[in-house]
């Protein structure tokens, strides 16, 4: 009897189920009026919270300053902030709070394992994204709504393997890098240069990104006696390497990414052990350009701190999505990603004209640091 | 089958959840299931078997990884790579569990971080785990064309899937090997000499643990289609950890809460994620301090704080009822000790010690304190590996043989102050030593559960027969700890007998029992005997030796001084002196049987 009601009722339900799967009914609202709802997903808590923070303000920057030139065919664009903790799997959490709540587009993040991680589920709800990461892999994702707002690490090394190979003609080079996303993806990029050079590095020391205590790695080094010391690894870190290299006496000269060119590598590292460190970076420092010189006054005037890399490039991406959307009307999806794809802009760190993969800046500057200050290297 | 009624219910339900769900809620509710597997499986190892295994995150890791690697770079099917994974997982558990064999507690606790730790640094350092960036693109899981990239629809995968592993998970606990875990929690010794064999628990213990960890790193893969290592690190460890103490760790129930409550906790805190982990650690430690037993032991909390408002009633013990006589078997010696030594570094507890017990007799074995007799029944009941001699049962030498396999053969003991599994009722204690299966019986677990609710029946019923033998039926349900002296010594004996035996040893069982109860005990050492069982009693009480047993052995510095019938032994001038004097010529025995205690804790 018992039996029988409870089959029932199973019956029943699968009915229901098969009738009408649960879902949510497709989020078509196509709001024509209203705010824009953007997302800006970076890490506001944990290790990476620093960059995190630098990208929100260029990111708010923007977005302030087109309000209040009246927003997007006179609507508004309505920032929110989301922490991601630099944890993909909170990454992947995002991405479906994102896709759910009807946010047309995404900036951020600043971490590439994070972006990584949301990329597919931001694919396959048609929001575009443009990100301050710059690993290899995101161009690799060839994801139609994925855009990077500055060049992979591929490009970044290419160009310093290029000025101290070929340019200046070291031979003798030595790597040391870190474990993480960051610095496992310049220690790849940066060996494939060498390697297409028939350069072979003295040594290959990788570290783990909560390193401290560099001297057995630069031990090693220091008996290569090498020109060159390559760094992989974010700002402070990067300091510490430079700092404990010359501690023990290691001459090479120093070369990285963006992270080399920074003040928080310099001030780290102490002003005469940075000196005449080889910067390969799209944004050499504040004085660079007139364009470059009037936005760090700007940036200065409403947040009383020193511009940076981080923050000019994430108010590149948002102004960047800013033109695609008044091209779409604040439409999203396909449109807005095709809108992206099209507008070539001349930004803070380059020209921008994106490319099937993503990416939009194909070169970087080479620089030398003088005083704490990235003094850009005469073109050769 | 009225008791699952309220199920229904439930089921229905957790069925109809999605409905009321938001396109991000029901993501949440996903990511909840699949801790509230991982808890599960905490739960199970941690909690009822007692193995601190802060391994289980590596186990999570271990199923997404392979199924990870296994369809992105092998080219395999997601339910393929699934069912390698799982086993990749069980396979790992079983290695972690390893360590287990060799120690415990907080040392194994220690080993266990290690090796997690060493599993998140492997997938950060290796090509093929992706590194730090970890491994994304892995397939969404084909099931007969129902998309399964839609939280919604994978939501009722993960509902089946933790509806099969709570019920196996509630099978486990509420059988015999979930009662043999929990025993070897409590007292892995005692569990020993009841015929649990305590190294392949404890194996069975990780293998459940990788199966939980990797059944949930498998829909893990499935629902986020990436994996990288900070999602496996030590602090969602903890977050785990968390989970189940809050929730209750011996409680399977009590574990899902947690797992789903804290799930929730963390979903509100999203916002403030900085400040999340302290705030994990303050309710831990408020639930360790204010509800030991978490969540699930709060309802329990409450009813025995109302007990002692209300100042229960004394429990009685009621009358034992005789065993039936049986035919009287052959005379052969039940157990034969040949020149049997046993030091202790320099210490000689045992020196050449010989002793042939007939079938159905009643054996005293007396002597002053630290003469050896304690060390003689770990001898025999296997605690102890003699360093020379050998010991035989009904003809076959069993030397050396492990306590739970003496144990199936029929030696059962009690234990001098009393080794009752104080975590369960005084009902499971006596289950405990009616169990005689073989832990390798448990292949029936997964193949034929309900042979084994069968067998768990069989039990219960030979349970309740002889707890109203031993007149227990007032305390059955009571735990250990709260009876009388006396009672919990009436306890022992019963589960001692639960195991059918053909040779009990009996370890000072009227020490701390008034007259009655040494009468009592009398009757019911006579009425074993009758049935067929030898008996060897260890004893102070000189009236109840000289009364009760048929013959009895004098040991003294661990030697036999004596051997024969009561009366002939009292006046044996070795004894007398042994007892009375001489003490003077003897300093070292002090200091000896000081030495025997400290070796036989």
């Amino acid at each position: 009897m018992h039996f029988t009601r409870f089959s029932i009722a199973a019956a029943a339900l699968t009915a229901l189920a098969a009738c009408a799967p649960p879902g949510q009914s497709a989020s078509s609202e196509a709001n024509a009026t209203g705010p824009i709802k953007i997302a800006n997903v970076n890490a506001q808590s944990g290790q990476l919270s620093s960059l995190g923070q630098w990208e929100h303000k260029g990111v708010k920057l923007a977005v302030d300053e087109a309000n209040k030139a009246g927003g997007i065919n006179g609507r508004q664009i309505k920032l929110d902030l989301f922490d991601d903790q630099g944890d993909p799997t909170v990454g992947t959490n995002l991405a479906r709070k994102i896709a759910s709540e009807g946010y047309i587009a995404m900036l951020g993040t600043a971490e590439s394992a994070v972006t990584l991680a949301m990329s597919p589920i931001l694919k396959d709800a048609k929001i575009p994204s443009i990100t301050s990461g710059q690993s290899p892999k995101l161009a690799e994702l060839k994801s139609p709504f994925m855009f990077l707002n500055a060049p992979t690490s591929v490009t970044f090394d290419e160009t310093l393997a290029e000025y101290l190979v070929d340019d200046k003609g070291y031979k003798d080079i030595a790597l040391i890098s870190n474990n993480g996303a960051y610095g496992a993806g310049e220690h790849d990029a940066f060996l494939a240069a060498l390697k297409t050079r028939n350069v072979t590095p003295l040594a290959d020391e990788v570290v783990t990104p909560d390193q401290k205590d560099f001297n057995a790695n630069l031990a090693k080094i220091r008996e290569q006696d090498p020109e060159v010391l390559f760094i992989g690894a974010e700002e402070v870190q990067s300091g510490l390497i430079a700092k404990q290299a010359r501690e023990l006496g290691v001459k090479a000269v120093f070369a990285g990414g963006a992270p080399v060119g920074t003040d928080v590598y310099a001030t780290t590292a102490g002003l005469e052990n940075a000196e005449g460190t080889v910067v390969s970076s799209p944004y050499l420092s504040n004085e660079a350009s007139e364009e470059i010189k009037a936005f760090a006054a700007k940036y200065k005037a409403a947040y009383n701190e020193e511009a940076r890399m981080h923050v000019a490039k994430a108010y590149d991406g948002a102004s960047i999505l800013i033109e695609a959307l008044k091209q779409t009307c604040g439409e999203g999806g396909q449109k807005l990603a095709d809108a992206i794809r099209g507008v070539k802009r001349a930004g803070l760190l380059g020209n921008y004209a994106y490319d099937a993969n993503g990416v939009g800046i194909h070169e970087t500057k080479i620089g030398l640091l003088k005083d704490g200050k990235v003094v850009p290297e005469a073109a050769s | 089958m009225k008791r699952l009624l309220w199920l229904v219910p439930l089921a229905v339900a957790a069925w109809l959840l999605p409905y009321g769900l938001g396109g991000y809620a029901i993501h949440v509710a996903d990511v909840a299931i699949i801790f509230a597997i991982l808890a599960i499986g905490l739960g199970l190892t941690m909690g009822v078997a007692g193995q601190i295994n802060l391994a289980q995150v590596a186990f999570f890791g271990v199923g997404a990884y392979a199924v990870a690697i296994l369809t992105t770079k092998a080219g395999f099917g997601f339910w393929t790579a699934a069912a390698l994974a799982l086993l990749v997982a069980v396979v790992f558990g079983m290695l972690v569990g390893i360590p287990a064999l060799r120690m415990q507690s907080h040392y194994l606790g220690i080993v266990t971080l290690g090796l997690a730790l060493a599993f998140t640094n492997w997938v950060t350092n290796a090509h093929i785990a992706g590194r730090a960036e970890g491994i994304s693109d892995i397939p969404v899981p084909p099931m007969f064309g129902i998309d399964l990239s839609s939280g919604y629809l994978f939501y009722y995968v993960e509902l089946v899937v933790f509806a099969i592993a709570l019920a196996f998970a509630l099978l486990v606990t509420r059988s015999p090997l979930g009662r043999r875990l929990r025993a070897m929690r409590d007292d892995d010794l005692a569990a020993g000499s009841l015929g649990a064999e305590i190294p392949l628990l404890r194996m069975t213990a990780f293998v459940l643990s990788g199966l939980y960890g990797g059944l949930a790193g498998i829909l893990y893969a499935g629902l986020i289609r990436f994996v990288a290592p900070e999602s496996f690190n030590i602090a969602n460890m903890f977050l785990l950890l968390a989970m189940v103490i809050i929730g209750g760790r011996s409680s399977i129930i009590g574990c899902v809460v947690g797992a789903v409550a804290l799930s929730l906790v963390r979903e509100a805190l999203l916002d403030a994620s900085g400040y999340a982990q302290l705030g994990y650690g303050l309710v831990v430690v408020l639930v360790v301090v204010f509800a030991p037993q978490g969540l699930a032991g709060l309802p329990g909390q409450i009813r025995s704080l109302l007990r002692r408002r209300a100042g229960g009633s004394r429990a009685q013990l009621g009358p034992f009822r005789p065993y039936g006589a049986a035919p009287a078997s052959s005379r052969e010696a039940a157990l034969e000790v040949r020149e049997v030594t046993k030091r202790f570094k320099g210490l000689v507890a045992l020196d050449r010690v010989s002793l042939t017990v007939p079938t159905g007799e009643i054996r005293g074995i007396v002597g002053p304190n630290g003469s050896g007799k304690t060390t003689l029944f770990n001898v025999i009941s296997g605690f102890y590996d003699p360093t020379q001699g050998s010991v035989a049962l009904g003809g076959r030498d069993v030397t050396g043989m492990a306590p739970y396999r003496l144990s199936l053969r029929g030696v059962a003991r009690t234990f001098q102050n009393l080794r009752l599994f104080e975590d369960l009722s005084v009902r499971e204690n006596i289950l405990l030593g009616l169990d005689r299966t073989r832990t390798s019986w448990i292949w029936r677990y997964p193949g034929l559960p309900w042979k084994v609710l069968d067998y768990e029946r069989s039990l219960h019923r030979r349970g309740e027969e002889l707890i109203e033998r031993f007149g227990l039926t007032d305390v059955a349900g009571a735990g250990p700890r709260s009876l009388p002296y006396g009672v919990q010594r009436r306890i022992e004996l019963a589960r001692a007998m639960a195991m059918s035996p053909t040779l009990l040893l009996l370890d000072e069982p009227a020490a701390g029992l008034n007259g009655e109860e040494v009468r009592q005990l009398a009757e019911i050492v006579r009425s074993i005997r009758d049935s067929g069982v030898t008996v060897i009693v260890i004893e102070h009480n000189m009236g109840l030796v000289m009364s009760l047993c048929d013959q009895v052995t004098v040991l003294s510095s661990g030697k036999v001084i004596a051997d024969g019938r009561p009366a002939e032994v009292a006046v044996h001038p070795d004894v007398v002196a042994a007892y009375l004097g001489d003490s003077m010529s003897a300093p070292t025995e002090a200091t000896a049987e000081a030495a025997a205690e400290e070796a036989t804790r």
